[in-house]
């Protein structure tokens, strides 16, 4: 990793610079939220915004995307070449930055998802520091800082950003695009002032260190009624998710019947058919359970896999969900035992 | 080796959702709604490289209906063919159930984990199943009855609604005759053609004898039967890890992608669908 300084008024040099061979994403205005999208403009590019609707994950676990053709009459079936777009997102911030390591762990593991793979190589990542809102808890699951997972990050120091380089592509579009300077001490007090401002802005964190053992403590603790009971079921947190992965696979015939593709989508643990068998034996009939299921898999389940809590903080859940179900409430209903 | 199909192997690594096409050799009527496929997947390379574990399951895909998991019938020992009990109970079984000998469908697999059988040897087995639970433990008792040698006493405790409802009646009548099988039938709804155990599984506990420390448990069947199987077989004194029993969940993907198969903390396609009791008695939703 080196440190460059870049000034904010050369920032569309580089936008230009890469939009020659790849498309450019990054967070933009949309009504009074803000929207990952493609820039054609760098005016366009808001990178001081709280935070977009939906996560990046968009690019990568597609909503809706064909695996593969298939043709019902002999049975064969033809890859769909992945369909990728060389990228360059730019303005991610540091927990959804974390989040896609995450959900890497998934789809890069001991099986491989090649549509997902071959999306996550053709994109360079250029993050960038933000200040919290009300609803982020970051500062609970340390997601809040990276220091892999991007080839550029920018941490804002008013007319001018620190940049951190991590990655051989990362050093090539400053060295092609774009002018920057070396870092001095002044930059160094800034950029200790900014961290302390940011670290002072959050809402204090939720106790998180004895949740997996509360989880199953609390199994059965009628919290979870009390929670559960106002779920509207619509899914709406597993959506606006930058840590949620669960699909669905279905065939959608052609109009001549002759064939058709096999399409991935979005799904939900939070639907009520997600986890039904077959004879109609339902594993989680009840939305109390569902709604458990999803924290308890967040907080506890990938955590046993792998180490770490399914969730960054990012705070989008708390403001899609209509009745106010979100991790903070969940903790800290848990930790009080009950509401 | 063709060129075509070695590059249908480095495809067989490089996308684990891409179905193999296999053709159906042969369909056996079991019951009124279970019959036993058996299918040669086409590609020689795919064919020979496929290898598996008593307790693990396939991928089923009807094109244009959809995949359903479906554990494997036969023993690994038999190569080149993949066995599959299947009930008409939905979608993708029910198409299944509309091919004839010599159609095309699409496979993907092996998934999930197998029964212990290297645990295993060396000692006792007791094999329970309920219904179609039969299909997963039928590839470990073929597999046990090829290496026969390698175990103890092996008992096995089949439970039925009605006659009419078990499988590999005939094959089971078979081995009833034979010295090195224990096995016990019973059926909840007898008729006139039955002369074999009236009850619930559980009820052939009080016929079998046990060395509890030298035995090895596997079980198989609906959700419910667990608890009270299990219950029977702690009775006995046989250990927590000495038990093993695989589950059903809903499965959209067999790798550990998709969400839908969660157990509590695990997954049933990656960390089953074969647990022991001690896994399974602290998973929660396990049973
Ligand atoms: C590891 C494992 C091994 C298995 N082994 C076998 C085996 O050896 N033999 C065998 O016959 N089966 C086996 N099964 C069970 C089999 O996978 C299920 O019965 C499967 O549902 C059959 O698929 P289907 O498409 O035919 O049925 P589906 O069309 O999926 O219908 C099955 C049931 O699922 C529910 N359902 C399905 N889709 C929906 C929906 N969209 N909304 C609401 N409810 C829905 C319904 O209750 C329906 O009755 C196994 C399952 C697992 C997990
Ligand atoms: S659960 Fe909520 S806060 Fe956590 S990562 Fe998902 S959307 Fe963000
Ligand atoms: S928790 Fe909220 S957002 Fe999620 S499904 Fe329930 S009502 Fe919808
Ligand atoms: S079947 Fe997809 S995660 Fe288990």
């Amino acid at each position: 990793m080196f440190f460059r300084i870049l000034h904010k008024g050369n920032v569309g040099d580089l936008v230009t610079g890469l939009a020659a061979t790849r498309e450019i994403v990054g967070p933009k205005a949309k009504g009074e939220d803000f929207v990952f999208g493609e820039i054609t403009d760098p005016s366009e590019l808001v990178l001081d915004y709280p935070t977009t609707i939906l996560p990046p994950k968009k690019y990568f676990l597609l909503p809706k995307e064909n695996l593969m053709h298939y043709d019902t009459k002999n049975s064969g079936v033809s890859q769909d070449a992945p369909n990728v777009t060389p990228r360059v997102i730019f303005g991610v911030h540091p927990c959804d930055i974390n989040s896609l390591l995450l959900v890497d762990k998934v789809f890069l593991g001991d099986f491989v998802d090649p549509y997902y793979k071959a999306r996550r190589d053709n994109t360079l990542i250029i993050g960038v520091s933000c200040m919290p809102t009300p609803s982020c808890m970051c500062n609970a699951f340390g997601t809040g800082e990276v220091n892999q997972g991007f080839d550029l990050f920018l941490t804002d120091l008013g007319d001018r950003y620190f940049v951190s380089c991590s990655s051989v592509e990362g050093a090539d579009m400053l060295d092609k695009f774009v002018e920057t300077r070396e870092v001095e001490p002044q930059d160094m007090k800034a950029f200790q002032e900014r961290t302390k401002a940011w670290e002072e802005a959050f809402t204090p964190a939720p106790d998180i260190t004895q949740l997996p053992l509360l989880f199953d403590a609390k199994y059965n603790d009628p919290l979870w009624e009390e929670i559960g009971d106002d779920c509207l079921s619509c899914g709406a947190c597993s959506a606006v998710c930058p840590t949620c992965y669960c699909f669905d696979v279905n065939d959608r015939q052609d109009a001549d019947g002759q064939g058709g593709n096999r399409v991935r989508t979005w799904d939900s643990c939070c639907f009520s058919s997600f986890a039904e068998v077959a004879q109609g034996h339902n594993f989680r009939a009840q939305k109390a359970a569902r709604v458990r299921y999803r924290f308890y898999h967040k907080q506890w389940g990938y955590l046993s896999k792998f180490g770490k809590v399914l969730c960054v903080g990012c705070g989008r859940c708390t403001k899609a969900c209509k009745v106010n179900i979100n991790p903070r409430r969940v903790i800290e209903a848990l930790v009080k035992g009950g509401e | 080796m063709g060129v075509n199909s070695s590059i249908a192997y480095r495809e067989l690594q490089a996308n684990p959702f891409r179905p193999w096409a296999a053709r159906i050799t042969s369909i056996t009527q079991l019951t009124d709604k279970e019959r036993l496929f058996e299918f040669r997947l086409i590609d020689e390379v795919v064919r020979d490289a496929f290898d598996f574990e008593a307790g693990q399951f396939m991928e089923l895909s009807i094109f244009g209906v959809g995949e359903a998991p479906i554990s494997i019938s036969s023993a690994p020992s038999k190569q080149g063919f993949i066995e599959l009990c299947v009930r008409n109970s939905g979608t993708v079984t029910g198409a299944l159930h509309e091919k004839q000998c010599g159609d095309i469908v699409g496979l993907r697999g092996p998934f999930g984990n197998g029964f212990p059988f290297e645990e295993m040897k060396g000692h006792d087995v007791l094999l329970v199943a309920g219904g179609l639970g039969i299909a997963p433990l039928k590839s470990l008792i073929n597999h046990i009855h090829d290496e026969r040698h390698e175990f103890g006493k092996v008992t096995i405790l089949l439970g039925a609604r009605n006659p009419g409802e078990i499988l590999f009646h005939e094959e089971f009548k078979m081995w009833k005759h034979r010295e090195d099988f224990d096995l016990i039938m019973t059926v909840d709804q007898p008729d006139d053609t039955w002369d074999g155990d009236v009850g619930l599984v559980t009820k052939l506990f009080d016929k079998i004898e046990l060395d509890p420390k030298n035995t090895y448990g596997a079980i198989c069947g609906p959700p419910v039967m667990y608890r009270y199987v299990i219950e029977e077989m702690r009775k006995k004194n046989l250990d927590v890890d000495h038990i093993f029993m695989s589950f059903e969940r809903r499965m959209k993907c067999g790798i550990g992608m998709c969400g839908h198969c969660g157990v509590g903390h695990q997954y049933a396609c990656i960390d089953g669908p074969v647990f022991s009791y001690w896994e399974a008695m602290n998973l929660q939703e396990a049973m």
